[in-house]
């Protein structure tokens, strides 16, 4: 093929049939535009959500940078970090940790750090700056400060006791720097310039010979490298660029340790993991591409049509039909030129609005709204693959053209048909319908293209208005109330101790408030408890969770009494009357474990949200004997001679002799399981450790010789839950921030801003679908009485008057807005129950009901926009007179 | 009886310096049944005169009497419904709806009107025009001859009191013009219609019964 180069009179060509057709230029642009935002607003929320899921990584670990090499040398710092896998760098060098009150419990750490590694763990001064070196300086975070009792003024002196290499040596620093800190975070940073650090190990006396801990004043290398893929074998890969190898390679000569980031990985992993996400947002993509095809396809179909006349004549003066699919393509890309960065900007802020919205109901999540770069070429690419594929066809039909048939072509000439039985009657309205037969195609376009937002509205509210209040109130709340401390209602808290309890003196300030009906506590284990287990079952236990190895190591070293049963941990419940009345009873008869000091015990089992029983989740069967062993305490010994242990703390690594611990005093006491039950969620310990169960609150007290109460529940008398609130509210807020509560209306309250983020998302989806399908009506209305002009003034010279043939275009618009009522209608009756019961297997407080309100609202809307549309095109063509029309259209 | 008389008929278009006087004082008659054609060249406001005579476009000054009714005084609504009932339409370039079938085309202006078509006349404007056998067609597979045919049939369906015809044979070859021509005379002879017919072919104006010439907007006598 000889290669010509004419693609500048090419693309000149396209520019100037373009300027030509403005009001479909900036029909299509909007179109582009409102395509993009669709696709835009989709990453911003993907992409953020991810972010926030990876924010929240990081600072549950305490940093983001992707890895670090530990227990370094300097020199090994000075070898590795010119590598050039590693992009930015940072080293860390760790003193020890604060001890003493106020520091019991927290973990504090107290290091030097370079400003790459403090800016990775989130240790940025808000006010001041990082210490300098050779002062006594140091900066920390707010919640030091104030467990120290120390304003936040640069130059106040903070006294520390930190335990340096199990050396407690108590240090005075003056405050360089302050940030806030963060409840996430697990660890709490106080910075010293590498001077001090050094100069406390010399005053305490440690040693890199001497130390006993590894990490005693060990160098680590934080390090960013190019990506976040493959973080692991880059580590490595840095390794052995150096000659070193990583802990645990086979015969390594030089071994170094190094962490990866979880938060990177973890937040792939959790991404990859959920099938229904993946599939969400492929959907959402179909849809998207589906929307916008059905507009642009449209609008560059009809106006090819429009326009046959000029591409015929360009083929007759010699143009290939190449040459003329180029065209309409270049037309395509320049008006995406202008329609996808206006989308990118208006989704971006559609995102931004709604990624928030979303956040809130998702658990663990840190809200962001990302500006992730990746959004806008993702979405720039998807809207231009859809433009493209929108104007294929349209792009073939100008290509196929015969020069000779374009002269005399008008819109609706492609079809075959050659007679038309004589109607009885002539109408308006079969005239309105001869009319939208002419173009099948564009009718059946626009009609979906409209009905598509009608479809999602209808699913959106059939969604969530089967969102089921009473099914999933039920699910979460059995009782008016929980209260308890905070760390209870904290997922990542999965301790229970005698710090927790809920005070006596709570409760009844509680009861003093009035209104309380009955009322109930649960007590938690705060000593040991374990129970009695076969091998076999701790076997499969094990297995569930290790490798076979792993199991025997565990299984050999578990702690053995007689019979060959093992110990084993346990989740035990002291329950009050109150709260038994409250448990779902699979099997058995709870009566007994009313009775004060009977050895009656309810075996708690797990159910899926649809309330079905998890079988593997306990052992024991109804009749069953459970014995538990309530731990005094105990010690640890040396195995070879019995030497007690004063404290395990102070035993160095290297020590050569065994080491086992052993109880001081334990008694067993047996258990009868007299029935089955279901805790609901909300009155468990919140988390799953091994099997559990409940007895006598009692009898709790007498066998573990504790009685911390881990929550108290109760239910208010009608009318009496506002004045609650309050007082709860007010207490957990200003008077003791220790505890939290739960209710009723908070859980309702989540419900409706659960069901309100669905509206909310689907209410803006099936507006810019909306948009898109209203748009892509006006340009079908606008463009077939433009063309049609002449033959209306035809029409008029032969006799119909100005009302008839705004009679026949309102018949005409109001067959399509109906028309695309009428077929979202039957779409949603036939695959509403189909798409109901895929919903209901996801959510478990779904209820499909009919819905048909929207119909019924859109109705009136849709009528008018049928009728207005139409007539205000016209009203731009009547302002010619008939004379002018006819001329008009005969050159 | 005059069926059609136009009064001192001018238009202008633009103003001042610039001003052009398509029709400069048109004062014409036309009796029933007769067959006119109105000769000029092009730009000599022969193609404006059928637009007045028509009500498709407002004079500047003068009137116009179609059936004795000064088509003018009638507003915008009532002139389209004059006009569907008194005056039928031939174009050169034919105009027929392409979604309604020859028969349909041509019943359009009479049940446009909202009433029933004169069924044996129009059977027997369709037998003279020889349209039987293309009824159910569409327009656009019939020659431009056929469909001329089915203009003058539509134009001839509603008894309309004058036909006008804008140049007819225009887009036609010679053979079928004649054969247009031939069938417009007849049909006004038949049915006694009057036509009112403008060409700028002298050959074509000669199968009428009085030709009227138009020169510069105005009324040429004699020549």
């Amino acid at each position: 093929m000889v290669k010509v180069a004419n693609q500048t009179y090419i693309r000149r060509l396209s520019w100037k049939a373009m300027r030509v057709s403005r009001t479909r230029n900036l029909i299509a642009v909007i179109a582009i535009a409102l395509t993009t935002i669709l696709f835009t607003t989709l990453f911003t929320i993907a992409i953020s959500i991810n972010e926030g899921i990876q924010q929240n990584n990081f600072r549950q670990v305490g940093g983001y940078c992707h890895g670090s090499f530990k227990y370094l040398t300097k020199e090994e710092i000075d070898t590795l970090k010119d590598d050039p896998l590693i992009k930015e760098w940072g080293v860390r060098q760790l003193l020890g940790m604060a001890v003493e009150k106020p520091f019991h419990k927290s973990h504090v750490e107290i290091s030097y750090c370079n400003e790459n590694t403090a800016k990775w763990m989130y240790c940025v001064p808000k006010k001041g700056k990082y210490p300098a070196e050779g002062t006594n300086e140091a900066a920390t975070d707010l919640y030091i400060l104030e467990l120290l009792g120390v304003e936040p003024v640069l130059g106040n002196e903070f006294t520390i006791t930190i335990d340096v290499d199990g050396h407690p040596t108590t240090q005075t620093f003056i405050l360089s720097g302050w940030w806030e800190y963060d409840e996430v975070c697990p660890a709490h940073h106080v910075l010293i310039p590498e001077s001090r650090l050094q100069a406390i190990c010399t005053e305490v006396g440690v040693t890199e010979e001497n130390k006993v801990y590894d990490y005693t004043c060990s160098w680590s290398l934080d390090v960013m490298l190019d990506s976040a893929l493959q973080i692991d074998e880059n580590m490595c890969a840095i390794l052995m660029n150096h000659d070193y190898q990583p802990e645990g390679y086979p015969e390594a000569k030089h071994p170094i340790s190094y962490g990866v980031n979880w938060g990177y990985t973890g937040a792939q992993v959790s991404q990859n993991a959920d099938p229904t996400v993946v599939v969400a947002i492929v959907l959402s993509i179909v849809i998207i591409v589906f929307t916008g095809y059905l507009i642009i396809y449209n609008v560059f179909q009809i106006s090819v049509a429009n326009d046959i006349r000029f591409y015929g004549l360009l083929k007759t003066i010699g143009t290939t039909p190449r040459q003329l699919t180029r065209i309409i393509r270049h037309q395509a890309v320049a008006l995406s030129v202008v329609g996808i960065p206006i989308g990118l900007i208006i989704g971006w802020f559609v995102g931004t609005v709604l990624t928030p919205q979303m956040i809130k109901n998702l658990n663990g999540i840190y809200s962001t709204v990302s500006i992730n770069p990746m959004i806008f070429a993702v979405a720039s690419v998807f809207s231009l693959m859809t433009v493209l594929l929108s104007c294929r066809r349209p792009g073939k039909m100008a290509a196929k053209v015969s020069p000779v048939e374009a002269v005399r072509y008008t819109e609706g000439d492609g079809t075959k048909k050659q007679v038309k039985k004589i109607a009885k009657r002539i109408s308006m309205l079969s005239l309105a319908k001869a009319n939208l037969g002419r173009s099948k195609k564009k009718t059946v376009i626009t009609i979906l293209s409209m009905s598509l937002a009608v479809v999602l509205l209808l699913v959106t509210v059939t969604f969530t208005s089967g969102f089921s209040m009473d099914k999933y109130i039920q699910q979460f709340v059995v009782t008016d109330y929980v209260v308890a401390q905070s760390g209870y209602f904290h997922v990542d808290d999965a301790h229970f101790d005698d710090e927790e309890r809920v005070s006596d003196e709570l409760i009844d300030e509680i009861h003093a408030q009035g209104g309380v009906s009955e009322g109930g506590r649960i007590y938690g284990t705060t000593g040991l408890v374990r129970q009695h287990v076969t091998e076999e079952y701790l076997r499969n236990y094990y297995a569930r969770y290790f490798e076979a190895e792993e199991v025997d190591a565990m299984i050999a070293g578990s702690k053995k009494v007689n019979e060959g049963a093992l110990i084993h941990h346990v989740q035990l419940y002291g329950m009050e009357s109150f709260v038994l009345d409250q448990l779902y009873v699979a099997e058995g008869d709870l009566s007994k474990l009313y009775e004060e000091g009977s050895h009656a015990m309810a075996a708690v089992y797990h159910a899926n949200d649809y309330g079905e029983l998890r079988e593997s989740t306990n052992w024991a069967k109804l009749g069953d004997s459970v014995t538990l062993r309530y731990t005094d305490g105990f010690e640890y010994y040396y195995t070879d001679n019995g030497e007690v242990i004063e404290n395990i703390e102070k035993v160095s690594k290297n020590e050569s002799r065994p080491i086992d611990s052993r109880m001081t005093g334990y008694r067993d006491v047996t258990y009868e399981v007299v029935a089955i039950v279901v805790i609901p969620n909300v009155l468990t310990y919140r988390h799953y450790s091994s099997d559990g169960f409940i007895i006598n609150a009692q009898t709790f007290i007498r066998d573990s010789k504790t009685a911390d109460a881990m929550l108290y529940t109760f239910n208010m008398e009608e009318g009496a839950d506002t004045a609650m609130d309050a007082f709860l509210q007010n207490y957990t807020e200003n008077v003791n921030e220790d505890y939290s509560y739960e209710s009723k209306m908070t859980y309702a309250a989540e419900f409706e801003e659960f069901r309100m983020m669905f509206l909310l998302l689907g209410g803006v989806l099936s507006f810019i679908v909306g948009m898109i399908g209203i748009l892509n009506f006006f340009n079908a209305v606008l463009t077939s009485i433009l063309s049609r002009r002449r033959e209306f003034a035809v029409m008029q010279s032969i006799g119909m008057t100005g009302k008839q043939l705004k009679k026949m275009l309102v018949c005409e618009g109001l067959f399509y807005a109906l028309g695309s009522l009428a077929l979202a209608f039957g779409l949603v009756i036939v695959f509403g129950p189909m798409l109901s019961g895929v919903f209901e297997s996801m959510f478990w407080f779904f209820e499909y009901k009919f819905v048909i309100w929207p119909i019924l609202v859109l109705m009136p809307v849709f009528t008018l926009l049928g009728f207005a549309i139409p007539r205000l095109v016209y009203r731009a063509v009547e302002k010619q007179t008939l004379v002018e029309r006819l001329r008009e259209a005969e050159n | 009886m005059n069926i059609l008389e136009t009064k001192d008929l001018r238009k202008t278009y633009g103003n001042g310096e610039t001003a052009v006087h398509a029709l400069d004082g048109v004062n014409l008659t036309v009796e029933n049944g007769e067959f006119v054609a109105v000769v000029g060249t092009s730009g000599s406001g022969k193609s404006t005169l059928l637009h007045m005579l028509g009500g498709l476009d407002t004079p500047t000054g003068g009137s116009v009497i179609v059936d004795g009714k000064e088509i003018f005084t009638l507003k915008e609504e009532e002139l389209t419904i004059f006009r569907r009932r008194k005056i039928g339409f031939v174009f050169q370039n034919y105009n027929l709806v392409p979604v309604l079938n020859v028969y349909e085309n041509i019943v359009l202006p009479i049940q446009l009107d909202g009433v029933e078509p004169d069924e044996e006349y129009v059977k027997q404007v369709i037998s003279t025009l020889g349209l039987e056998s293309k009824l159910k067609n569409l327009p656009n597979n019939l020659s431009g001859g056929q469909q001329q045919r089915v203009a003058i049939a539509r134009a001839l369906a509603a008894k309309p009191a004058i036909i006008l015809a804008d140049e007819p044979t225009g887009n036609l070859d010679t053979k079928t013009s004649q054969d247009v021509m031939s069938l417009l005379k007849v049909t006004s002879k038949k049915f006694s219609q009057t036509i009112v017919m403008i060409t700028h072919n002298e050959e074509i104006a000669q199968m009428a019964d009085r030709i009227i010439r138009i020169e510069d907007g105005r009324i040429v006598v004699g020549r």
